[in-house]
């Protein structure tokens, strides 16, 4: 049951991840510029690269160039790759690649284990070690890819497992509590996840349809790092979900579809919710007065790059198709285009709106930082938090 | 056709008629029974197995373990969700068949010529997709919608205070699942009624017996297999309902379905998820089998 398509037949109905996708507008190369920028005085240790030497692969020309890609929906041809696109030089040097879809990081994992045998497959950050557990991938060469030295070095760093580069970060976001500040005036005066729970604010409250991410929040509230997985013994998971099903009174609903959510918050049928940055920049293009808030326990944020099939056939390709895709030519164009972060720092954002300049702290050169912010990070365990939310849904 | 009692009458071309039919018999049973069999019981087998743990698409340790169900049967919290959707199946079922019966009444009993006609806006819904339809209700019932905006226009609510519960709850999910279903419903009503013979309720009128009465007496005994098949038409599908509940469920409209969908789809837990899709599998078929057998069991006592 293949969902591979020639890359000309693209547009499908978005999933739950694709809205992880292509939610979020995160307007975020001026941070990431100066975090690059200023990550730059303190060179990261280089990863190891391939085991196998780039000398020793065949010359690309003897490559079939077939490559099959695992990707998100708007990521494919000719949407990046179509005339005028990002990836339009690649495809006119090495011809289409052809893509399949996946709809959330779990999903893929799930047909790659069921059969299909990408290429090149595009997880998330927090799932490289599942991928690496599978035995499906093997690190990239980063010197097959010029572009590659001028991505964000501590995403780049953060991308690395067991000190093997077997991810190239390339887009991200933010995730944080969005709020109508006509309506909504959080406690102590001062932005807080807390505004999830506030009895003041019971049934026009949205929280994300998400096994793990209500969790992480509540561990934010209650002042200790979330994703330091030994503080989740039973007693605390079991506090968490009594937590949260006590509080679900205040929830109108758990949003699982995200133009649904803007949709709700623009009617006004919920004044707070979990969202992504795009959440944030169609809402405020309505006249709904919103702000995205800044929760000093600090923001989630995601990151979703590239990993390399183990047995491809197709390796040169992989690596220029991955180059191409961690250019500022690709940057550029996902920015104003999905509204999203991109690792590439050489990006101008002189163009950017103020208003997301200020939303997104674009000036702030450390606003990607813990505290202020958080990675994904891998979950040991997530099968224990789904269960844990379920029982939160079922109450 | 006269067929000779004698079986060495029996001439060459009859039975080369007998061997014709009977392939074409095998042929047109053999397909669906092949398509069933591929499609639904192999399936249903994997699920079964996956549930107790001797089968996976996915390498690992496999071994014989009723942990899943054990789990499932000492109230984990599916048990509360299973429950819950029987009360809002139940709920809507009997909703449904109490509005649709003076439906099917009128249609099949008074409406006359018209009725055709009548039955085919009846069922125009059908020739809406049902995610059209969801949808539609979610306009009918939001803050924003046209009974709030109702409201808000005769002065019954103010726009700050819409209707509590009216999307994003239990009744959400049982009036959206009641709307979908009432020209579902109607059918098997209309069709048991249509069948009715008139000449009972003459006859009743005759005894002397008042309208009410030959309805009582009459109709309705007569009628309850189609309100039972009805009422399962309704059931049944709607125990493990998904998307309404996904859509005007809000928090507290959780169903089974949902929980099935969460196991495969968010924790990759496909033996729960299958574990789960097997219970209600063998709950409708239970269903099936006492309802089947109370269905044959009014037919008799009828005739």
């Amino acid at each position: 049951m293949s969902t591979e398509h020639d890359g000309e037949t693209t547009k499908r109905t978005l999933g739950r991840g694709d809205f992880l996708k292509l939610g979020a507008l995160t307007v975020g190369s001026g941070v990431l510029a100066a975090c690059g920028a200023e990550g730059a005085s303190e060179p990261e240790p280089a990863a190891q690269g391939s085991t196998e030497k780039a000398e020793e692969r065949p010359p690309i020309e003897s490559e079939p160039g077939d490559l099959n890609i695992l990707e998100w929906a708007g990521y494919e041809y000719p949407t990046l790759g179509g005339k005028g696109g990002p990836l339009q030089p690649y495809v006119d040097q090495y011809g289409k690649p052809k893509y399949a879809f996946l709809t959330s990081d779990d999903q893929a994992l799930g047909k790659v284990r069921a059969g299909v045998t990408p290429d090149i497959v595009h997880p998330c950050v927090s799932y490289v070690k599942d991928w690496v557990d599978l035995g499906y991938i093997q690190p990239w060469d980063t010197s097959l890819m010029p572009n590659f030295k001028d991505l964000n070095p501590s995403l780049v760093k953060n991308a690395q497992y067991e000190g093997q580069q077997y991810f190239v970060p390339l887009d991200w976001s933010f995730s944080a509590p969005m709020y109508r500040d006509d309506m909504v005036e959080p406690e102590g005066g001062e932005d807080t996840w807390a505004v999830m729970y506030d009895d003041r604010y019971s049934g026009k409250i949205s929280w994300w349809d998400s096994p793990l991410e209500n969790f992480l929040i509540w561990g934010y509230v209650q002042g200790f790092d979330p994703y330091d997985w030994d503080q989740w013994t039973d007693d605390v998971l079991g506090d968490a979900t009594s937590y949260l099903i006590e509080k679900k009174k205040n929830v109108r609903n758990f949003w699982s579809s995200e133009p649904d959510m803007i949709a709700d918050f623009k009617n006004g049928n919920i004044w707070i919710a979990y969202a992504w940055g795009n959440a944030f920049s169609q809402v405020k293009s309505s006249d709904v007065s919103v702000v995205y808030g800044d929760p000093k326990e600090g923001r989630l944020s995601w990151n979703c790059g590239l990993v390399l099939a183990k047995d491809t056939e197709n390796y040169r390709h992989a690596h220029e198709y991955a180059n191409a895709w961690a250019s500022a030519e690709m940057a550029a164009w996902l920015i104003p285009n999905y509204a999203y972060g991109h690792t590439n720092t050489t990006v101008s954002t002189a163009d950017i709106d103020p208003a997301l300049v200020e939303a997104f702290k674009l000036d702030d050169p450390t606003a990607l930082e813990e505290p202020k912010a958080h990675i994904e990070r891998y979950a040991p365990d997530r099968r224990r938090f789904a269960r844990a939310w379920e029982e939160v849904k079922a109450a | 056709m006269a067929v000779d009692a004698r079986p060495v009458a029996r001439s060459a071309p009859f039975l080369r008629g007998r061997r014709r039919s009977t392939a074409t018999t095998a042929g047109l049973i053999g397909t669906p029974i092949v398509w069933l069999v591929v499609f639904f019981l192999v399936p249903v087998g994997i699920a079964a197995l996956y549930s107790v743990g001797v089968f996976s698409f996915f390498p690992g340790e496999q071994r014989f373990t009723l942990t899943y169900w054990k789990d499932f049967v000492d109230g984990s919290v599916y048990l509360d969700v299973f429950w819950r959707s029987v009360k809002i199946s139940l709920l809507t079922s009997v909703i449904a068949v109490l509005l649709a019966y003076p439906l099917a009444y009128y249609l099949a009993l008074v409406a006359g010529s018209r009725k055709y006609v009548l039955l085919l806006i009846l069922i125009s819904p059908f020739f809406v997709s049902y995610f059209l339809r969801l949808f539609a209700m979610k306009v009918l019932l939001g803050d924003q919608g046209v009974v709030n905006s109702f409201a808000y226009w005769t002065g019954i609510r103010d726009p700050e205070h819409p209707i509590p519960q009216l999307i994003y709850s239990q009744f959400a999910v049982v009036t959206t699942l009641i709307v979908i279903y009432v020209p579902f419903v109607a059918l098997p009503i209309f069709a048991a009624l249509e069948n009715l013979d008139r000449r009972l309720l003459e006859a009743a009128s005759d005894l002397g017996a008042s309208r009410w009465q030959a309805f009582r007496k009459v109709t309705l005994p007569l009628s309850l297999p189609g309100v039972l098949a009805a009422f399962v038409f309704v059931f049944i599908p709607t125990l493990g309902e998904y998307f309404t509940p996904l859509l005007v469920g809000g928090t507290s409209g959780h169903m089974f379905g949902n929980s099935i969908a969460d196991a495969f789809l968010s924790s990759q837990d496909w033996q729960t998820g299958s574990m789960l899709s097997v219970f209600l599998l063998a709950t409708v078929a239970i269903l099936m089998a006492v309802f089947a057998r109370f269905l044959s069991m009014q037919r008799l006592e009828t005739e």
